[in-house]
């Protein structure tokens, strides 16, 4: 951590080993285009590094702050106007699996049966997982795309997340 | 304690950790955490099993990529050596601000574009339109021009042809003690029963509105009205066919109320003709 602050070679080269492949998990379902999710994952380094200063461990874990960087960055661009000209045609109904299935998903050996797990959740556990934590939308923008009150999204939200707790507990 | 479990079962520690909440809702969640290690505790296992969870669904990036990843930052490494002082200032919340949505610049210049566009279209349309309103004037006057030839190419094809036409005479009405210098040209065809008078070599004063001239025949002694005709200046091109009568021994015009009259005024007689 320490090294980091100083922005040493081999603190980035570690961060980089440790999250790129969380980070880009995240940030290739938010964004198919594999050449532009190269450049947000690029994008995203190049922040962390810049804006490390700011990062304090009391207030929460490292990673929850790179990938919230990450997450904004991406949507930032999905968002963007150029992007989305670009790509006017994608349905917005890409499910996970689907991008798991062209990609080279990483299974470590302690987390097997993950996938299960997201399988399992309840399909509206699982609705509400993917649009906020894989689609890049808030809260609110699911209540409205999905036609169900804020209260009734935050329950299921916590449900689906504690879903998960049990899981890696 | 109870408002504690409320709070954590409210949702909004989900939120917080997907980065899903207002700064304001933010500084009260760290504010609680702060004073709760209750709250802190879920925030940390939340945390925790996010980050299991995005492990779960890691996707290894390109082995390329680690190079320009990392070289990108060396450059900004050097950068920070060169300019130590940059990244000194401590930026206090982690909020990660939203860049402001780039200015699309490309849709401002198109709009520019379209308007001078429009307005050199209207321009160009305005002058375009004044163009055709002159030539349209052109055109009628022209078109009135090419009537009036045809007009009197016509009048004189038919003045030819009552000249040329054999059975035509042409008896001179010659002025009378009213009118000295008169003169009235009729052109008489008793095979054809016509009689046309040329107006356009009339020589008489023009009529005012309440008076006409009136072209009579003598026929057996008698007078035969052949019909009333003005001298108007403006058109005096024309030939005109009066009534037909058979048989004539005198032609003869005499000033009568418009309209004309069935017997002719002999006081007003202007000018006459003997065949």
């Amino acid at each position: 951590m320490l090294a980091l602050r100083r922005h040493e070679k081999i603190a980035v080269e570690a961060l980089y080993d440790m999250y790129s492949s969380s980070l880009y998990g995240v940030i290739s379902r938010i964004i198919v285009d594999t050449a532009v999710a190269e450049d947000v994952l690029q994008e995203t380094f190049v922040k962390i590094w810049h804006s490390f200063a700011s990062y304090s461990a009391e207030k929460g874990r490292l990673f929850t702050w790179m990938v919230n960087i990450a997450r904004n960055l991406a949507i930032d661009k999905l968002r963007s106007k150029d992007f989305k000209n670009q790509n006017k045609n994608q349905e917005l109904e890409i499910n996970v699996t689907f991008i798991d299935e062209q990609r080279n998903t990483v299974y470590k050996p302690e987390l097997l049966g993950i996938k299960e797990l997201v399988q399992t959740l309840k399909a509206d556990q699982k609705e509400i997982l993917e649009l906020v934590y894989f689609k890049g939308y808030t809260h609110v923008e699911a209540a409205d795309e999905l036609g169900i009150p804020l209260g009734t999204i935050k329950t299921r939200l916590r449900m689906a997340i504690q879903q998960l707790r049990k899981h890696f507990n | 304690m109870e408002d504690i479990k409320a709070y954590i079962e409210s949702g909004i520690l989900e939120l917080y950790v997907l980065g899903d909440v207002t700064p304001s809702e933010k500084l009260q969640v760290e504010e609680m955490a702060s004073r709760h290690p209750v709250i802190k505790a879920e925030l940390d296992e939340i945390e925790h099993s996010m980050e299991l969870f995005a492990a779960a669904n890691a996707v290894e990036p390109p082995a390329q990529l680690r190079d320009r990843v990392l070289n990108s930052l060396l450059t900004n490494f050097s950068d920070d050596n060169n300019f130590p002082t940059k990244h000194k200032q401590p930026v206090k919340d982690n909020v990660i601000a939203m860049p402001a949505p780039k200015a699309t610049s490309f849709y401002k210049y198109a709009f520019a574009a379209c308007l001078a566009l429009l307005i050199a279209s209207v321009v160009t349309l305005f002058s375009v339109y004044n163009k055709l309103q002159d030539a349209n004037t052109q055109l009628i006057a022209l078109n009135s021009t090419n009537q009036k030839f045809t007009t009197t190419v016509n009048f004189m094809d038919r003045q030819l042809s009552i000249y040329r036409d054999t059975s035509f005479k042409v008896i001179k009405l010659k002025g009378t003690a009213n009118l000295p210098k008169g003169l009235a040209l009729v052109a008489f065809s008793p095979a054809k029963k016509k009689v046309v008078i040329d107006l356009a070599d009339l020589n008489m004063p023009v009529n005012d509105k309440a008076h006409q001239y009136q072209l009579w025949a003598l026929v057996g002694g008698k007078p035969v009205s052949l019909g009333v005709f003005d001298k108007d200046d403006a058109d005096s091109s024309l030939m005109k066919e009066m009534k037909s009568v058979p048989v004539a021994q005198a032609f003869a015009v005499t000033l009568e109320p418009r309209g004309g009259s069935i017997n002719p005024t002999m006081s007003q007689m202007m000018v006459i003709g003997n065949l």
